[in-house]
């Protein structure tokens, strides 16, 4: 092998050797004051272009700006954001009003997003919010209006569960689980620690994680890394695969060690602060992102229309426009007390709703019944058989469901986790 | 709490809860559920009224 010796300035030296090689070969340096690169040094290159490179598991880092055409192979994630309504924009059942949590049945002050609590020894209100921060126009507040001690078997908390079918991939369960990245906005009157828990459906896999707010009434953005879980079963259809629930309280035995899985019941972490603990106190949450993969990005924000479409499918208010609004059912009369409708829901449902009316009526072309009962008479995700009861109707005759002089009337439909 | 309501052709196809909230008889239903549940604690609903749905 030929070489070149060249001494260091002040001290050893460096070989530049020519390996076997047939023909004649030329290798032309820079022409500039440079360094020159080498295969296994690390080293930052400005203004180059690459030709057809194959990029082995690459970190785009956080570019301030960049465009990527024409690439092949580029694996993006449709579905990055498993949560839905995130952003706190819909609201179906409130129109901003605000909702009290004082029991255990899960009560809901933007869609898919619920506040649970026990008993009424600790109350909060939950609300949408137009306080957000930058980039965000809506959060969901939580006030404490009646403190309470958790007791050791107490949880206080703002939750969603998600459905198996979009969270199958992550491969819970199993060898292989995939890693998520859960992120956040979130602002508090309090600092401090506070908790949270990943769990599954039959309630016995859990991941306790906590993060910090340091600066009180200030939007602070939160990541949590959660390595997937192997063990348990994890729900992959209609049912609920998975729960993300942010802790407003909880009791020495509803708390567990952050960042490890376990099968004792965790709806918090150790060592967090209780909110409900305190009377006033308020807890803002926004931008709600669970991801697979090990890193945070930026919010997956999609446009109104799909949103709505993806809560719909747990639950659709068809809500008056008017004191007389017509309310999208057309019904079929077998005897003077039973109308029967088929709606068309806007998307298949998880499941056959269940329903609720509010002053609403049945009506032809010249008399109004008031409806006195609503029933689900024949299961369907999508044109269920819906059964109200009024007084007077004239068999076989055709009604529509209309609104009953009220403004506020509503026919809802809820296939919730 | 739980009252039955049956169909047309007097079967019994779900139940109301509180005079309020009508449950269908679907397993992946959650009031549902929360209703078997209830039920599996022993309790029974009312039955449905004679004669109507």
């Amino acid at each position: 092998m030929a070489s070149v010796v060249i001494s260091g300035d002040t001290s050893g030296a460096i070989t530049i050797s020519a390996p076997a090689v047939a023909g004649t070969n030329t290798l032309t340096l820079p022409v500039a004051t440079d360094t020159l690169v080498g295969k296994t040094t690390t080293d930052t290159l400005t203004n180059k272009t690459l030709t057809s490179p194959t990029l082995t598991t690459p970190a785009l880092g956080t570019p301030a700006s960049g465009v990527l055409t024409s690439c092949t192979g580029v694996n993006y994630d449709g579905y990055k954001n498993r949560i839905i309504n995130g952003a706190m924009v819909i609201d179906q059942r409130n129109a901003g009003a605000s909702v009290t949590v004082n029991s255990s049945t899960a009560t809901y002050p933007v869609d898919r997003f619920a506040g649970r609590g026990v008993s009424s020894a600790g109350v909060f209100t939950a609300q949408q919010s137009s306080t957000a921060p930058t980039g965000f126009n809506n959060s969901v507040v939580c006030t404490v209006t009646t403190s309470a001690t958790p007791a050791s078997t107490d949880a206080y908390l703002f939750r969603q569960n998600i459905e198996g079918y979009n969270v199958a991939d992550l491969g819970f369960g199993a060898a292989g689980a995939s890693t998520v990245t859960l992120s956040f906005w979130v602002r508090s009157s309090l600092t401090g620690t506070f908790g949270g828990a990943i769990q599954n459906d039959a309630f016995n896999r859990f991941y306790p994680f906590s993060y910090t707010i340091s600066s009180a009434n200030t939007f602070e953005y939160k990541t949590v890394t959660i390595t997937g879980d192997t063990s348990g079963t994890w729900l992959k259809t209609n049912g609920n695969g998975m729960t993300v629930s942010f802790s407003l309280g909880a009791g020495s035995s509803r708390v567990n060690t952050a960042g490890t899985w376990t099968s004792s019941t965790s709806e918090g972490a150790t060592g967090q602060t209780n909110l409900i603990s305190t009377n006033g106190a308020t807890f803002y949450i926004t931008g709600v992102q669970l991801e697979k993969g090990s890193t945070a990005t930026s919010f997956d924000y999609r446009s109104y229309g799909t949103e709505l479409q993806l809560c719909q499918r747990y639950y659709w208010k068809n809500l008056a426009s008017s004191t007389y609004s017509q309310l999208g059912m057309t019904c079929l009369t077998p005897n003077t007390t039973t109308t029967v409708g088929y709606p068309n829901l806007p998307v298949v449902m998880r499941s056959t709703p269940s329903v609720t009316v509010s002053n609403v009526r049945m009506v032809d072309s010249v008399t109004g019944l008031a409806v006195t009962a609503v029933s689900v008479t024949q299961n369907s995700a999508i044109t269920p058989e819906v059964s109200f009861t009024v007084s007077g109707a004239t068999q076989y005759r055709v009604y529509t469901l209309q609104a009953n002089n009220n403004a506020s009337a509503y026919i809802d439909y809820s296939a919730e986790l | 709490m739980y009252k039955e309501v049956k169909n047309l052709e007097g079967a019994v196809v779900s139940v109301v809860k509180d005079n309020y909230l009508s449950i269908p008889f679907d397993p992946d239903n959650t009031d549902y559920q929360q209703y078997l549940a209830w039920v599996a604690e022993g309790n029974t609903p009312t039955p449905a009224d004679e004669g109507t749905q």
